[in-house]
């Protein structure tokens, strides 16, 4: 559980230093969008959001995040916790 | 030119119209005759566009107008400003003709007008290829064929699919769209292969730098692809020699982790204006309305703006 919390806060401290409109907020809820709409990031930075998480976590999920449904707060961590899951299957 | 039972029909000009609407519709027609030959005469029916688009530039004296060119070439005189805005109509004329015999065949109809040996085959990746919109620019799909390894091509919109080493993606869509064509450009950069996309007229987030005189809005994608990839860009045009597509590059722009973006945005749009002085007919119509409605680059440094 310990762990878990961890690698929620991580994931949520690595969007708001890519994420300056949301810097202050109290909380990120699941359900913010990263890009349009929510956390307002621009492509390129959504992808450098990505490759931080990649790199903090030495998974790689960016290309299936990408493909899938609008990526949110709560997809990008539950999408880092799968990948690292997996990478320790 | 016509004669051909595959000509298509021409529309009856409208009635009651203006001396300036007639000329307007008969050389819209014209052009739907050469749009016609080029099925079977590429070469004849570009060189005809060529001609076609001077003269429609000679009589109408716009798109572009002679001011217009010298508001951005202030060195040329009137009568020069004339010359030159007379070969923009001429090549803009002759790319709507290229678009359309894309369209009809494909890139493989471009092929044959490509200028051999290709520049292009001697470059090594990884590269990313920044292109601007003066020239042939859509006749560079074909010359991007030419290269040695894997290359993926952003398009606002597809118009034709290339053939290996040749992939090209939309760039259409939301952030989330646009970031995962961003990020098949890093891997196919990592992977030791080529981007190649549009730095000019961009469609998001720019960031802007001094060219002739104005401040120019550039994409920030292809320096940022640079940057994250560690690999150089390379800054590219096509254009027209001798009724073929002749494709030009130039030394490659280096990706230090040092020189930030806006450093390498001042030195592709300093090799692009360096390009224009001296071929100032190669501006296409689009950049060189975006260039006039920019605002002076007075200042000394470049700067990020909304794009």
């Amino acid at each position: 559980v310990d762990a878990g919390l961890d690698l929620d806060v991580a994931v949520r401290h690595l969007v708001r230093r890519r994420a300056p409109r949301v810097g202050g907020a109290a909380e990120l809820p699941d359900t913010l969008a990263l890009s349009t709409g929510g956390a307002g990031l621009d492509s390129i930075t959504l992808v450098e959001l990505l490759l931080d998480c990649e790199q903090r976590f030495a998974v790689t999920v960016a290309a299936e995040l990408l493909a899938g449904a609008p990526l949110t707060v709560g997809r990008l961590v539950s999408g880092v916790r799968a990948a690292l899951l997996r990478a320790r299957a | 030119l016509s004669g051909q039972p595959a000509d298509p029909p021409v529309p009856a000009c409208p009635a009651g119209h203006s001396g300036h609407t007639a000329a307007r519709w008969g050389f819209d027609a014209m052009e739907r005759r050469l749009a016609a030959l080029a099925g079977t005469h590429p070469a004849a029916a570009l060189r005809g566009a060529g001609g076609l688009g001077r003269l429609r530039n000679r009589l109408s004296g716009a798109w572009p107008s002679p001011e217009q060119v010298g508001g951005l070439f202030p060195l040329l005189d009137r009568a020069a400003a004339a010359r030159v805005a007379w070969r923009i109509g001429g090549m803009e004329c002759r790319n709507r003709l290229l678009v359309e015999i894309i369209r009809r065949g494909g890139i493989a109809a471009l092929r044959p007008l490509l200028r051999q040996p290709s520049p292009l085959a001697a470059l090594r990746p990884p590269l990313v290829l920044c292109f601007f919109h003066v020239g042939a620019m859509q006749g560079l799909g074909a010359a991007l064929e030419q290269l040695p390894a894997p290359v993926l091509a952003f398009r606002q919109g597809l118009l034709a699919a290339g053939r290996p080493p040749l992939e090209i993606v939309s760039t259409e869509g939301d952030d989330q769209a646009r970031a995962t064509a961003f990020h098949r450009g890093l891997e196919r950069l990592r992977r030791g292969g080529f981007v190649a996309m549009a730095l000019d007229l961009p469609s998001a987030r720019a960031v802007a730098a001094p060219c002739l005189g104005r401040r120019l809005a550039l994409s920030r994608g292809p320096f940022a692809l640079a940057r994250l990839a560690g690999c150089p860009l390379v800054p590219l045009v096509a254009r027209w020699r001798q009724g073929r597509i002749d494709v030009v590059h130039g030394a490659p722009l280096a990706a230090d982790p040092a020189i930030d973006e806006i450093a390498l945005a001042r030195a592709a749009a300093s090799w692009l204006e360096h390009y224009l002085l001296d071929a100032p007919a190669e501006l296409g119509l689009g950049l060189l309305r975006h260039l006039l409605a920019a605002e002076t680059a007075a200042a000394s440094s470049p700067r990020r703006s909304a794009g």
